[in-house]
């Protein structure tokens, strides 16, 4: 237990470390820091005003009205903040260290490689835009009248929602030791983020059921959601659980795997 | 007899590539058809290294010093063969061997190119977990002695070559390794930057004892730093011994230049005996002479001839080792300790 809290203070006090850094070269570029910010508030906008757009001509979308469908909407602009904030940049990175040779300094700290790969930029401007992404979720959250417990429940639901689909993007990321170039896999990683942002009732049967098991992408808005909305519909966040496991044994593997299949770029 | 701290048993690399026509034409059809190429960058290499050794691991271009420097420290994986450092296998990327070696490489850098080198060398701290006191310590007495304290809270991206690479060497040392790779660490540095840098890394060595083996293409670094070198050609290891034998290797001649006030006749019995070499006004010679008879030449040259400067070779090892790597062959009838 004593050497879990040391080596989680230890992984703690780098990734402070990596805030830090990270934080100093963005705030250098101040251009490209704010746009980042005004880019993040467009996104919430356009996502927002898409879905009240639809239901200024319908009344519900499955079994959805408006209200219930702006509040999954704002939960999934939480998950895309934090995702902003501490590892979109990452996914980019990995390609160009692995063609550059830039992981060999990386393989060589004494913490996870995966740790150092995918936790290593921080997008500080997200820490402005992800206020405004939490005030949508109480307000919609309000809107929808959850109870008090699923309010307190709500950093588990997000931990677990933002860990599925990080462990999706980190397995899909390990290709790239293979491609090497790694554009294809980041767009396709981009399109599972797509695929999430919706609920998983919007999708025919079979996909449906292919994005649950398979690929488990759905399970990381509407699992906790309809678990929030309907407390009998548990079952999608034991499938969550379930997914999380296998994926963290799938991604141990393939990670050894693809680092032992990296031959670093000639100096 | 010290321990051996590195034990590298017929060692192999190999690596595929592909070859692609010139041209859209060879791209579409590589594109479909790709005939993979297999190198071995590194074949059935054998090497020991004892606790507090300096090595010279010399080699041209392509030999696979890097390579070999690359699975020291388990950046990538053998093919075949084992590697044994400090009691660990280094493809396993155990924790504990990841904080007892450093690899410094002259070409590339693990600083953060944006924030100045103090703000990388305080994340290395935490990665390392060096105590605040140590720290402090140690940036101190490195920056002092390679003259950088100034140039700490500069943006790493402004800075010169020679003065990026001193605070390279100092964020790969300050966790206190006990084996350092150093791969050309004085690639493009002006003359006395790689002096200062030979300097430092000397002064560590004799302060820690630690265990270093060093990559160059400049023999000064090898000259001031190693005593044992190893030699690689195409993968394979050439040579593996005392820099005194290396330098013997094609003979114990030693070279000496004389310049002469006049042209001298070039056909007289006296030089033929040593090989001359000519300039081309016969005002200038380089003559081979058995070691054991430098010093009676010269008094014999200096009293016949009309002398205005005279030279013995300084680093016959550069003679050596340009005259090896055009003729790699030669050390095939070499036997190594």
């Amino acid at each position: 237990m004593n050497s879990l809290i040391k080596s989680a203070s230890h992984y703690f006090s780098v990734y402070k470390n990596f805030v830090s850094t990270s934080t100093q070269v963005q705030a250098s570029f101040r251009t490209s820091f704010i746009l980042l910010i005004f880019m993040d508030l467009f996104f919430y906008i356009s996502s927002l005003a898409s879905v009240s757009f639809i239901f200024d001509h319908v009344e519900t979308i499955g079994p959805w009205g408006r209200e219930q469908l702006m509040f999954y909407i704002s939960y999934m602009l939480v998950i895309d903040a934090i995702h902003m904030m501490m590892f979109s940049h990452n996914f980019w990175q990995l390609s160009l260290y692995i063609r550059k040779g830039d992981l060999d300094f990386i393989l060589l700290k004494p913490l996870s490689s995966i740790f150092s790969c995918f936790f290593r930029h921080f997008r500080t401007p997200a820490l402005i835009t992800f206020p405004v992404a939490l005030f949508l979720l109480i307000y919609y959250g309000i809107a929808v009248d959850i109870s008090a417990i699923d309010w307190m429940l709500m950093p588990l639901y997000l931990t677990l929602s933002i860990t599925l689909i990080i462990l999706i993007e980190f397995i899909l990321s390990t290709a790239m030791f293979w491609m090497v170039e790694g554009t294809g896999i980041n767009f396709l990683r981009m399109q599972m983020q797509q695929l999430a942002r919706w609920p998983n009732f919007v999708f025919s049967d079979y996909i449906r059921k292919f994005l649950t098991t398979i690929i488990p992408v759905l399970l990381v808005g509407s699992a906790p959601v309809q678990f929030i909305y309907n407390k009998s519909r548990f079952e999608l966040l034991i499938v969550m659980i379930v997914a999380l496991i296998v994926l963290t044994k799938v991604l141990n593997t393939l990670w050894k795997v693809a680092l032992n299949n990296y031959e670093s770029a000639s100096s | 007899m010290n321990a051996p701290v590195i034990r590298a048993d017929k060692l192999s690399k190999k690596f595929i590539s592909y070859k692609k026509a010139p041209g859209i034409k060879g791209t579409v059809s590589s594109f479909f058809k790709r005939k993979p190429i297999e190198k071995y960058a590194v074949n059935n290499f054998d090497l020991t290294i004892n606790k507090g050794e300096i090595i010279g691991l010399l080699g041209p271009n392509g030999a696979g010093k890097t390579t070999l420097m690359k699975m020291f420290t388990g950046i990538i994986v053998p093919s075949t063969g084992e590697l044994n450092i400090l009691g660990h296998r280094p493809s396993d990327r155990n924790l504990d061997f990841r904080r007892k070696i450093a690899l410094v490489m002259g070409q590339k850098s693990q600083l953060w190119w944006d924030i100045p080198a103090m703000d990388s060398f305080l994340l290395l701290q935490k990665y390392y977990e060096v105590s605040e006191q140590n720290f402090k310590e140690r940036i101190e007495e490195m920056g002092t002695i390679l003259n950088v304290t100034s140039l700490f809270h500069i943006h790493v991206r402004k800075l010169s070559l020679g003065e990026r690479m001193k605070l390279e060497l100092m964020a790969s040392l300050l966790h206190n390794p006990e084996v350092i790779f150093l791969d050309e660490p004085t690639i493009g540095l002006d003359l006395v930057a790689q002096e200062n840098i030979r300097n430092f890394v000397k002064r560590y060595h004799e302060k820690t004892n630690c265990t270093l083996i060093l990559t160059s293409h400049y023999m000064q670094d090898v000259l001031a730093l190693c005593k044992r070198l190893v030699l690689i050609f195409d993968g394979k290891k050439g040579y593996d011994g005392a820099i005194g034998d290396f330098e013997k290797i094609l003979g114990n001649n030693k070279t000496v230049n004389f310049n002469f006030s006049n042209s001298q006749n070039i056909e007289e019995d006296f030089w033929k005996q040593y090989n001359p070499l000519w300039n081309e006004d016969s005002t200038q010679v380089e003559i081979q002479v058995p070691e054991d008879e430098v010093r009676a030449v010269g008094l014999e040259v200096l009293k016949k001839y009309p002398i205005t400067d005279f030279q013995t070779e300084k680093m016959p090892i550069e003679r050596v080792m340009k005259t090896l790597m055009e003729n790699p062959d030669i050390l095939r009838n070499q036997k190594t300790p």
